[in-house]
């Protein structure tokens, strides 16, 4: 029997799934000690959990290395990957933002081209260039993005607000909201024909679990 | 960088083992197709882009190789080669007795964003299309030749998916939807992102048991039980008749005896603009992503001012070999080799015995030097060739 690859975002977000593979009856002992290591075999359940960087997981998926993966919905929409996006988890929650000085509310519409600075690309395009129908010159980051607008490096910046204190810190504020982003349950197309019954076990025993959390909230 | 080294990305150089495989995959697809009376035709690498440019085209602009000729008009790869035949057939078989029955094998290109793995933006396509046949027959006939042309090629375990996508599209119909958010919900319908499609079929004034079947369109896949199950008295005209067809072609496989290689997936929906019946595709082990696709598409041949209606199947050679090679499947087997070498004044002698081997359907190469038994005998053990040769006027002997 072929293993079943599952795929987690290292850092919290995969131990928020670790969370969930417990309840639902799955040994993860292993991968929550401190240890390196990238891959972790359940052999009795016939399962293998790989722990890759959280804008990797989609991709794994995608391809068929991994069968199952979780990761947050805003890489789902930035990379658009053709998979299927099977269960709303639920945690990980936060959104996409435009975010910048106070002084540019209000001058978003209209006016000239912004700059825009961003490790969203394309949720800074599709929003600003489809919804909005504004012209926008995208400035591509990594991180620290908050601090494109302090240095005159962009008009504003496009990026994940969980509670806004970075962005307070920084004397930046939120002028518009993009999408709310939590994370998801993911399968590979291929995967999900040829391995039915096992993948839907594990699918459906994580919605009842994710539905009876929400009972108990 | 020296560029001269290497192969653009989304490119490969295909070596010996491989190239060997692919040319017996395609070779016995290529026979399946013509034992059902497929005739093979060939179209050209490039067109004028116009011909893909089309309203029913599935094809983004961006993703296609693009050039210009002396007079400026725009050039493309092609980018897949159901549109060529299907002008080919519009405009070159006019007067001819439909159905047409056309098979190809060749090379598209694709410019895409990111390549690797099974993404390639140059990909070879075999398959074929049916073309002025709208009976059931038609789509089961190609259903079928993909099921026989997986198996040939010595695929195990693969699963051909049906759909319809004109049950889709007339259940958005049913909820009042515009194209807009019909193209929304068919691409929640295709993630399979129920919870997504809840919320846009709750804004809809629809009955309550309508909008239910829609959002059970992503877990209806598996067996016949998923069409089943419906209450057809929800269904409209559209819908309705979509389903009829789709038991049809179904029931039509089953009496072919090929039911174990397919089931139903209600939720598959693609290309709204281009399909307009039964669509499938193909899965296996050992590739992520489909290894054949194919559907029905009537409005195509129409943009080529031939309203007939169409059916296909494209199989990617590309995916089925790393399949076939992945499941380790019967990995093609060079032929073994007999070297013939002599001295200078035989070398006629040769020639005539090296020929009659080849006749005889052997492989033979000739010693390309001058030099003693010992000297061939070197060489080939190097070279890894267990047979050789020795021909004089008088005769051959192996030499061990």
């Amino acid at each position: 029997m072929k293993d079943i690859v599952i795929a987690l975002a290292k850092g919290r977000l995969a131990e928020l799934s670790i969370e969930v593979f417990e309840k639902i009856g799955i040994d993860c002992s292993q991968m929550k000690e401190k240890t390196r290591k990238l891959i972790f075999e359940n052999e009795e359940l016939g399962l293998k959990f790989i722990m890759v960087k959280a804008t990797d997981v989609a991709t794994y998926v995608e391809y068929g290395a991994a069968d199952i993966g979780i990761v947050g919905s805003d890489v789902l929409i930035e990379e658009g990957r053709n998979l299927y996006e099977m269960v709303n988890l639920g945690f990980g929650k936060c959104k996409v933002a435009v975010a910048g000085p106070a002084s540019m509310a209000g001058r978003l519409s209209g006016g000239n081209n912004i700059r825009v600075a961003t490790k969203y690309p394309h949720i800074a395009r599709d929003y600003f260039e489809f919804k909005k129908g504004q012209t926008i010159e995208i400035i591509k980051l990594n991180g620290s993005i908050e601090l494109a607008p302090l240095v005159g490096l962009s008009d504003v910046i496009v990026d994940i607000v969980e509670s806004g204190k970075t962005l307070a810190e920084n004397g930046l504020v939120v002028l518009e909201d993009i999408t709310d982003i939590s994370a998801r349950l993911v399968v590979n197309r291929v995967s999900m024909k040829m391995e039915k019954e096992r993948i839907l076990d594990i699918v459906s025993k994580i919605k009842a679990e994710i539905a009876a959390r929400g009972d108990r909230a | 960088m020296k560029w001269s080294l290497h192969t653009p990305e989304g490119t490969a150089d295909i070596l010996c083992q491989e190239a060997l495989l692919r040319r017996r995959t395609e070779e016995t697809i290529a026979g399946v197709f013509g034992g059902y009376g497929y005739r093979g035709v060939e179209t050209p690498i490039f067109e004028f882009y116009d011909v893909f440019a089309n309203n029913a085209g599935t094809i983004a602009q961006e993703s296609m190789f693009k050039f210009f000729d002396e007079q400026g008009r725009i050039l493309v790869l092609r980018p897949d080669l159901t549109t060529p035949i299907a002008r080919l057939a519009a405009t070159k078989l006019k007067g001819e007795k439909p159905p047409y029955r056309l098979s190809y094998c060749g090379n598209a290109f694709r410019n895409e964003r990111e390549t690797g793995g099974a993404k390639l933006r140059e990909f070879t396509q075999s398959g074929i299309e049916l073309i002025g046949a709208d009976h059931p027959l038609s789509d089961a006939e190609v259903i079928t030749a993909t099921v026989e042309c997986l198996l040939a090629a010595g695929l195990e375990n693969f699963q051909i998916d049906i759909g319809q996508v004109a049950f889709f599209k007339g259940l958005a119909a049913q909820l009042g939807l515009d194209a807009e958010q019909t193209e929304q919900l068919r691409e929640m319908v295709d993630r399979k992102n129920s919870l997504a499609i809840e919320e846009l079929v709750a804004l809809c004034d629809a009955d309550d048991a309508l909008k239910a079947l829609v959002v059970s369109l992503p877990s209806r896949f598996g067996g016949m039980e998923v069409v089943d199950g419906i209450d057809e008295s929800l269904l409209g005209d559209t819908a309705r008749s979509a389903l009829d067809n789709l038991r049809q072609v179904y029931s039509i496989i089953r009496d072919y005896g090929m039911e174990s290689y397919v089931s139903i997936d209600l939720g598959m929906v693609q290309s709204l603009n281009y399909y307009t019946g039964i669509i499938f595709k193909g899965f296996t082990h050992g590739v992520g992503y489909p290894v054949c696709g194919g559907g029905r598409y009537d409005t195509l041949l129409a943009e080529f001012d031939a309203p007939l209606s169409a059916t296909g199947v494209a199989i990617g050679i590309d995916r089925v070999v790393s399949a076939l090679m992945w499941q380790k499947k019967e990995v093609a087997v060079q032929p073994e080799i007999t070297l013939i070498a002599c001295d200078n004044d035989d070398r006629a002698a040769a020639y005539v015995y090296a020929r009659t081997l080849r006749e005889e359907g052997k492989t033979v190469q000739m010693w390309l030097d001058e030099g003693s038994r010992d000297d061939v005998k070197n060489f080939a053990k190097e070279a890894g060739i267990a047979r050789v040769i020795w021909v004089t006027a008088d005769g051959a002997q192996e030499l061990d």
